[in-house]
């Protein structure tokens, strides 16, 4: 009917002064290299539909249950965002890639860039989808930021090789695509790229 | 009534200690006359012995063998809780036999139980009551320290148990237990990622988007009704609620060009702290949920995200990369008084104890590691080592925290210790399981 399981100790209460302490080991201060902050950060493409100011919308009438729910707001942007899916790879743009955790272009993949600026400037009638990666070992939200300053840096020197800015949309997917997805540092290298995509106008 | 009480100063006694017990429960008044039953194991902590014999089925068929699952989900809970060894039982105590139960506890109490947990069960068909009778098996009349009741439609026996696990612990602590919770996790490899949620302890799983594109990064609303994510359904990286226990549809709550993700309740429920980075690179933002106005919290050319509030809702920590590495960093909730919390090495994924006194973050290293800190940026403590170990969520007790570990092979969701020791896997899916979310108490 009943049978012991565990060992009885009978203590005083002087033996409860074991207290479960958290290990207090500092952590290692590993100097991570700081990738500096390249004109990412500071870039507004002023009249670019992709990059337009949304405004702020009222509460959203959607919620058909209403009543006691808390009231929908939907912050929505203008429906100035090409969608995704329209965009297609053409085999003249080439993706370009980064190294670990850094979002600034290579001198190698800025050729690449001077090529896929060349083309999107003879074909002046598509609009560019540019995807930012990462590899897998960030975290999620940073590799999102991290995949945005990638493509964000990449849209940058295409601009600055005369590629209009208000062709150009970017979207992160952070490490959420990666093109291989084997976990040693060749795939890893691989998945950090900007990746580009057009459709006609 | 002299001895009443003395099985609950003895385990007070040992939860006031600091850094085990997130509220410290009033100081026993009599603790010296009180003889203490521990069971203390190879790690040092002291365990109160518990007894939960299969439940007593006092109405209705009993088929599927509630009466034994009741009993085993609630001693899995109180295992957990890390607070109880539960003495092994078999066979329920009969109904309406005050005779029986008191050989059956003093039995128990004979193999070292210091309490006994009598479990009741109703099954009216689609309809469950459950009962639970406490007792102090350390009292020679084998003292009843409380009883209470709960109805709920049998599909949730499993609740059931959980209610009396967190009963117990209330009435062992002077708070509830976490076992009536959900965690909410991604599933799913890279480019396919659904959210899903399941109890705390990883049964019962169920979808909560089934969208086919890329769900990201889940977080309960602090009424435990919703939850605000990451999803790409619409394309782009945008935050969406869903309300998993209601036929109701997603809202939409942020579709700003670029980055809108991470999003965080205010305690109260009013406000949604997110990251934007429609103004050019990713800042932390603050929605009204009621009026839908946002208000721009950070102005920096860094990246800052990952916000996470308070227990008060009057500050605001999160990441920023200011330094060019990413650290904690607090603010109070209108933006103002920034200051760093963390320093060296490359810090993401704050996570604000509900405590308030701790602030958990991911640590890379190589690998990465949960880590807690004093929110005045002292006591730095890992809490894990194996694998790579991510992406932190506390328990509303802030006694555990469940977090993303490869340790085993493929991505797990993991539950640990607030001190870190008791790692133990809540998913043993087939899938990657990450990014867990742990709900408040359920209502």
């Amino acid at each position: 009917m009943v049978s012991r399981c565990t060992c009885v100790t009978i203590s005083s209460l002087l033996l409860l002064g074991v207290v479960l302490t958290g290990c207090a080991k500092r952590p290692a201060t590993t100097a991570a290299a700081a990738p500096a902050p390249t004109g990412a950060a500071t870039t507004t493409s002023g009249g670019a539909p992709a990059m337009a100011q949304p405004t702020t919308a009222a509460p959203s009438g959607t919620d058909t249950r209403g009543g006691t729910a808390t009231p929908a707001p939907t912050t929505a942007a203008p429906t100035t965002r090409p969608e995704p899916s329209q965009f297609k790879p053409d085999p003249a743009l080439k993706d370009v890639f980064f190294d670990f955790d850094k979002y600034d272009i290579r001198p190698s993949d800025a050729k690449v860039l001077d090529s896929n600026a060349s083309w999107l400037k003879t074909n002046a009638n598509h609009l560019i989808l540019i995807e930012g990666h990462c590899d897998e070992r960030g975290t999620n939200e940073y590799n999102l930021a991290l995949g945005e300053r990638r493509a964000k840096s990449t849209m940058n020197y295409l601009v600055s090789q005369g590629v209009q800015a208000s062709r150009i949309t970017i979207i992160s997917y952070g490490e959420e695509r990666p093109a291989c997805t084997e976990k040693t540092e060749e795939c890893w290298a691989k998945n950090r790229r900007a990746h580009f995509l057009v459709k006609p106008r | 009534m002299s001895t009443r009480r003395s099985l609950v100063v003895v385990l007070v006694v040992a939860l006031v200690l600091p850094g085990v017990w997130p509220v410290a429960p009033p100081p026993p008044a009599r603790a010296q006359a009180v003889d203490v039953f521990l069971n203390v194991t190879g790690g040092g902590a002291r365990k109160l012995n518990i007894a939960v014999p299969d439940f007593t089925i006092t109405t209705g068929a009993d088929p599927i063998g509630a009466g034994k699952q009741l009993a085993s989900v609630a001693g899995a809970d109180l295992t957990f809780s890390g607070l109880f060894s539960v003495v092994a039982a078999q066979g329920a105590i009969p109904a309406n036999s005050p005779e029986a139960l008191r050989k059956s506890w003093t039995e128990f109490a004979a193999a070292g139980a210091h309490a006994g947990v009598h479990g009741l069960a109703a099954l009216r068909g689609d309809r469950a009551e459950v009962e639970m009778r406490l007792y102090d098996l350390t009292t020679p009349d084998h003292r009843l320290i409380g009883t209470k009741k709960w109805e709920l439609p049998t599909s949730q026996l499993r609740r059931l148990s959980h209610k009396v696990a967190d009963e117990v612990v209330l009435q062992f602590t002077g708070e509830l237990g976490i076992a009536d919770t959900k965690i909410a996790y991604v599933v799913g490899p890279a480019g396919a990622k659904e959210i899903v949620m399941a109890d705390y302890d990883g049964a019962a799983v169920t979808q909560v988007t089934k969208n086919g594109s890329i769900n990201l990064m889940p977080v309960w609303s602090p009424d435990a009704r919703s939850l605000a994510f990451t999803s790409y359904k619409q394309g782009y990286p945008d935050l969406y609620r869903a309300f998993p226990f209601e036929r109701r549809p997603d809202q939409t709550l942020a579709a700003f060009v670029g980055i809108n993700s991470s999003p965080a309740f205010s305690p109260d429920g009013k406000s949604l702290a997110m990251t934007l980075s429609k103004d050019g690179n990713p800042e932390v933002y603050v929605l009204n949920l009621a009026n839908g106005t946002m208000r721009r919290l950070t102005r920096h050319a860094g990246i800052d995200t990952e916000p996470t509030w308070a227990p008060t809702g009057r500050q605001i920590a999160f990441i920023s990369d200011r330094t060019g590495t990413p650290h904690v960093y607090v603010m109070d909730a209108e933006g103002a008084s920034v200051r760093q919390v963390t320093s060296g090495g490359f810090h993401t994924q704050p996570r604000w104890s509900p405590r308030g006194d701790a602030i958990a973050y991911t640590q890379r290293a190589g690998a990465h590691d949960i880590w807690v800190v004093d929110v005045d940026g002292s006591n730095p403590r890992r809490l894990t080592s194996g694998g790579d170990n991510q992406g932190s969520t506390w328990a509303p007790s802030g006694r555990h925290l469940a977090f993303q570990s490869n340790r085993l092979g493929r991505w797990q969701i993991f539950a640990v210790l607030a001190d870190g020791t008791a790692a133990a896997p809540i998913t043993r899916g087939t899938t990657e399981s990450t990014s867990p979310s742990w709900s408040p108490r359920l209502p």
